[in-house]
């Protein structure tokens, strides 16, 4: 290193302890009074940049981070609580509209219905088609089949909004309660339980089966659809619909 | 009640930290500001920002070291962002300074009061590195780092920042270039 150089890093680092720089200051007299003046320089110059920091300026910072921090805090916490207001009345507002859909429900209708007719499962007497077939007629319906011969009740009744035909069919000693709902239309069979209670729906070509039973053991849905469909529907229409089901779903429902 | 757990543990730990920080490195980032801005109050208000800044990023920050140059980073932007523009390229120091026995001792208030007269008329691309180099303790390639220069160009601006307060100091005389007597 010579003296240019080392004057060039002495005035750019002064504080610079490069081992090559040393060496050079140790080994020139003129080098070593530049050294020295420049780290009395520095010396002045530390000084002068030691400005006296304002009084409490660290607390103030903490004190303002410490502020907003919990403002912050508080702020989501507020958040949080009226996200979780918003979820449960959401929730809510959805179980109480779910609760009211699923009340409406043809599977719920027809299981509230039953308390009200509960001793009809308990008759025994076949009524005859004529009985049937009268009240059939109150719906406005015309049986196009024979009507099952172990018919023990019929009575026109209210469920819901529906006008319905309602039967008991016994079937091996197994009381079966029959809602025939003219007019109403489901698109496919559907099996439900509710409130203890089994049940079938089955959709006929100008309305819907619906089958209850509170007994355990065989459900007889199968045979007690196939009867009322060939009473409600004639022969020929129970066929088809045999056949269709066969088709669309072997091993499922044969109504 | 004896509060305990994670979250708790982890939010004391994160304030813990930035109280450190803070307690360690406001005074050097005030006067960092300061040199910058010329402005006690504006020097303040950087400080603040800056910590406060820092507090939301604080998980950025790895090791104890690193922490004077990253806050000084910040800074240095928030500087940038929010006063670059206004500031003239030298500024006017204030003379509304808090005494102080160091400041104010006699034998050096002649010596500081020239040097700071000096800083106030240095340009700000030669004052900056001078601050970084020597509030912020950096060398010249950390320096060159921050700025996003050479580390050529870094210790030219760095050699003829202490040429010209030298020159300004003798009353505008230049000084010798390489003074070989």
């Amino acid at each position: 290193m010579d003296c240019l150089e080392f004057r060039r890093r002495l005035g750019a680092e002064p504080h610079s302890r490069a081992a090559e720089l040393l060496a050079h200051r140790d080994s020139c007299a003129a080098c070593a009074a530049a050294w020295e003046r420049a780290q009395a320089f520095e010396r002045e110059l530390h000084a002068a940049f030691e400005v006296p920091v304002p009084e409490g300026l660290a607390e103030r910072v903490l004190l303002a981070q410490a502020t907003g921090e919990r403002h912050r805090q508080t702020r989501r916490r507020q958040l949080a609580f009226a996200l979780a207001a918003s979820l449960l009345l959401a929730l809510g507002l959805g179980g109480y509209g779910w609760k009211r859909m699923d009340a409406r429900s043809l599977p719920a209708l027809a299981v509230a219905h039953m308390p009200d007719e509960i001793h009809s499962l308990d008759l025994v007497q076949p009524i005859g088609t004529p009985a049937i077939a009268a009240g059939f007629a109150v719906r406005g319906v015309s049986l196009r089949g024979p009507a099952p011969v172990d018919v023990t009740y019929v009575h026109d009744c209210p469920v819901g909004p529906y006008k319905t035909v309602h039967l008991v069919s016994r079937v091996g000693g197994t009381p079966v309660a029959v809602l025939y709902l003219p007019h109403k239309q489901v698109a496919k069979a559907s099996d439900f339980q509710r409130d203890g209670w089994h049940g079938r729906i089955v959709p006929l070509q100008h309305g819907t089966l619906v089958m209850l039973t509170d007994r355990g053991g065989a459900r007889p849905f199968d045979a007690v659809a196939r009867h009322w469909r060939v009473a409600i529907d004639g022969e020929g229409s129970a066929q088809t619909a045999q056949r269709r089901a066969v088709n669309e779903a072997p091993g499922r429902l044969a109504p | 009640m004896k509060r305990s757990g994670p979250v708790y543990l982890a939010v004391s730990s994160r304030q813990r930290q930035f109280e450190a920080l803070t307690r360690a490195h406001a005074g050097d980032l005030y006067r960092f500001a300061y040199w910058l801005c010329g402005q006690d109050a504006l020097a303040q208000d950087l400080v603040q920002e800056t910590l406060l800044r820092a507090w939301k990023s604080l998980d950025a920050l790895r090791e104890a070291e690193s922490a004077k140059p990253w806050l000084l980073t910040i800074l240095r932007r928030e500087h940038a962002r929010l006063h670059e523009r206004k500031t003239p390229d030298t500024v006017e120091l204030e003379d509304n300074l808090a005494e102080d026995a160091a400041w104010a001792s006699p034998e050096r208030h002649g010596d500081a009061a020239e040097l700071r007269e000096a800083m106030s008329r240095l340009p700000h691309k030669y004052r900056e590195p001078l601050l970084l180099q020597v509030l912020g303790g950096m060398s010249c390639d950390e320096i060159a780092a921050e700025l996003d220069q050479q580390p050529g160009a870094v210790m030219t601006q760095l050699f003829r920042a202490r040429q010209k307060l030298k020159s300004i100091l003798q009353g505008g005389r230049p000084e010798a270039q390489h003074g070989l007597p």
